[in-house]
């Protein structure tokens, strides 16, 4: 890798704020292209940076280990001098001054910032929300609090059926809790899939005792000194021990919006993760960004997302051309199942089924305008790379051969694409 | 547990030889020492970015794939049936030491 020769002033680092998925990998991706001067990871969380996908997961198990899974171990950051202060939040930046301001008092100058803040749970705003025993699942702290809490027997009430909502409901359930999940739509994750998927998952956690509510509108939270029941708009009470919000996640943009920097439900970047200020960077979570696919503004909760910014500005920083982006992919596992989706499905996309969802594992395929948009792969990842790949393309699908499980996808291709 | 030697041959044909410390993944020793191994996954068997060839007697050696990591496989460019690997499925071994891995065709 070429090595980018300081032409101007370096004394002062390049600062990263945020020390998550995206913020790591923008220290690590501009050593990987050759930055040869300082990298400062400021971070408020004080432990090693970790992965968040597991705190949801394998965390909540019982039995597991509470270490969380580190990102990078503890010599990976001195092997490659990149420098950390956590513990400490970053207050205000000051572009004209390019300094930042550190919750202990202190400024320091940077020569490029980089701010990936990443997001915070949505908090629940109705009465009583901020009882004890009312709780987000965002940090490590979120994840060992809970794990505590999810003791054989205890009733546990879930506001949302998304990711979040669903990987506890499973976890609770197979540490025998009473698990209620409560939610406002007419079905599971209903931002992210479609109702074929939504019904296998539903099926799946009823079997495993866990119990929906449709249509439920959370009014208050009651109890005396801790959470102690749900209500809900038609008057329903549902006792809790536990109350976990799942209600999605909002950008943490104050620091840039209090900056100057635009923001729009996200802080704006451009295909290089370049802000609407000069030298100040966004990745990840906190960015909202068109999309190159088709050209919809869109801000992407996802790891793809978070490691396709931070190589975008390793890039554009060390003057390098960053990486091809990956089509955007998620996955959940919930009762040991894994639902992995590539790409970004719509409501209006077709739907077609590929096998049986009474056998366990089928894929759902999404045609836009005829072009493959989206695939979710249930308990199998057979088609989640020919998925990828055709999502890039574009290719036009054969609706009847794609419903055809025994067809590869990429046989299910029109030949006069 | 000492290091075991690693040679990596790039895509461009490039060799490299690297330690690979026992607290590592086949992933994480590649990743950590600069190679071009995206592992956007972060070591869960979902994304076959760190995918790998390795010669068929080392391949041999080891456990059967799992069923996720044989279906990621199965689909990637230049699929080996006795040679593929997710690097990120292979922990640290001392059995492993010296051995010569390949990075599969980026996709």
């Amino acid at each position: 890798m070429p090595s980018q020769q300081p032409t101007e002033n370096h004394l002062n680092p390049i600062i990263i704020v945020g020390a998550g998925h995206s913020g790591v990998a923008v220290a690590a991706g501009l050593r990987t292209r050759g930055w040869d001067g300082d990298i400062l990871l400021l971070e408020a969380e004080k432990e090693t940076p970790y992965e968040r996908p597991p705190l949801s997961k394998e965390l909540l198990k019982a039995g597991a280990p509470d270490e969380s899974t580190v990102l990078r171990k503890e010599k990976f950051y001195q092997d490659k001098r990149i420098g950390r202060r956590a513990g400490l939040a970053v207050d205000a930046i000051d572009p004209a001054g390019r300094t930042v301001q550190l919750s202990d008092g202190s400024r320091l100058g940077y020569h490029r910032l980089v701010i990936a803040t990443g997001s915070r749970a949505r908090s629940l705003t109705v009465p009583g929300a901020r009882l004890p025993g009312v709780q987000a699942l965002r940090t490590r702290d979120d994840a060992l609090e809970l794990k505590l809490a999810l003791v054989p027997g205890a009733r546990v009430a879930i506001i949302g059926a998304g990711y979040i909502g669903l990987e506890v409901a499973a976890a609770a359930s197979a540490k025998g809790c009473g698990v209620t999940v409560l939610e406002f739509q007419d079905r599971v994750m209903s931002r992210v899939t479609s109702e074929p998927v939504s019904r296998f998952f539903e099926q799946l956690h009823e079997q495993n005792g866990v119990r929906f509510v449709f249509g439920a509108a959370v009014t208050a939270i009651e109890g005396v000194d801790r959470a102690e029941r749900v209500v809900t708009a038609d008057g329903t009470s549902y006792p809790a021990d536990v109350v976990l919000a799942g209600i999605g996640v909002v950008p943490n943009q104050e620091l840039a919006a209090d900056a100057g920097l635009l923001c729009q439900d996200g802080i704006l970047v451009d295909g290089h993760g370049r802000t609407s200020v000069p030298d100040i960077y966004a990745t990840g979570d906190v960015t909202r960004f068109t999309s190159t696919i088709d050209g919809t503004s869109q801000r992407l909760e996802c790891i793809q997302n978070a490691m396709a910014q931070a190589d975008q500005v390793a890039a554009d920083i060390t003057g390098q051309d960053a990486a091809e982006t990956e089509i955007p992919w998620f996955w959940t596992v919930q009762h040991g199942v894994r639902l992995q989706t590539a790409g970004v499905r719509r409501a209006d996309d077709e739907v077609i089924v590929r096998g049986a969802p009474a056998d366990g594992k089928f894929s759902v395929v999404y045609l836009r305008d005829g072009c493959l948009a989206a695939v979710d792969t249930i308990a199998g990842l057979a088609d989640f790379r020919p998925a990828k790949k055709l999502i890039a393309q574009k290719a036009r699908i054969d609706p009847l051969l794609a419903a055809d499980p025994g067809t590869p996808l990429t046989a299910a291709v029109f030949a006069a694409a | 547990m000492s290091n075991n030697k690693l040679t990596v041959i790039d895509r461009e044909g490039s060799t490299h030889d690297l330690e690979w410390e026992p607290d590592q993944t086949l992933m994480e020793a590649l990743r950590d020492n600069d190679l071009p191994v995206l592992a956007s996954c972060g070591g869960t068997a979902s994304c076959a970015t760190c995918h790998v060839f390795l010669e068929k007697e080392v391949f041999d050696t080891l456990a059967e794939r799992s069923e996720d990591e044989l279906e990621l496989l199965a689909e990637a460019e230049g699929y080996q049936e006795c040679g593929s690997r997710l690097s990120c499925q292979l922990d640290f071994s001392q059995d492993l030491d010296g051995v010569t891995v390949t990075l599969a065709p980026e996709e």
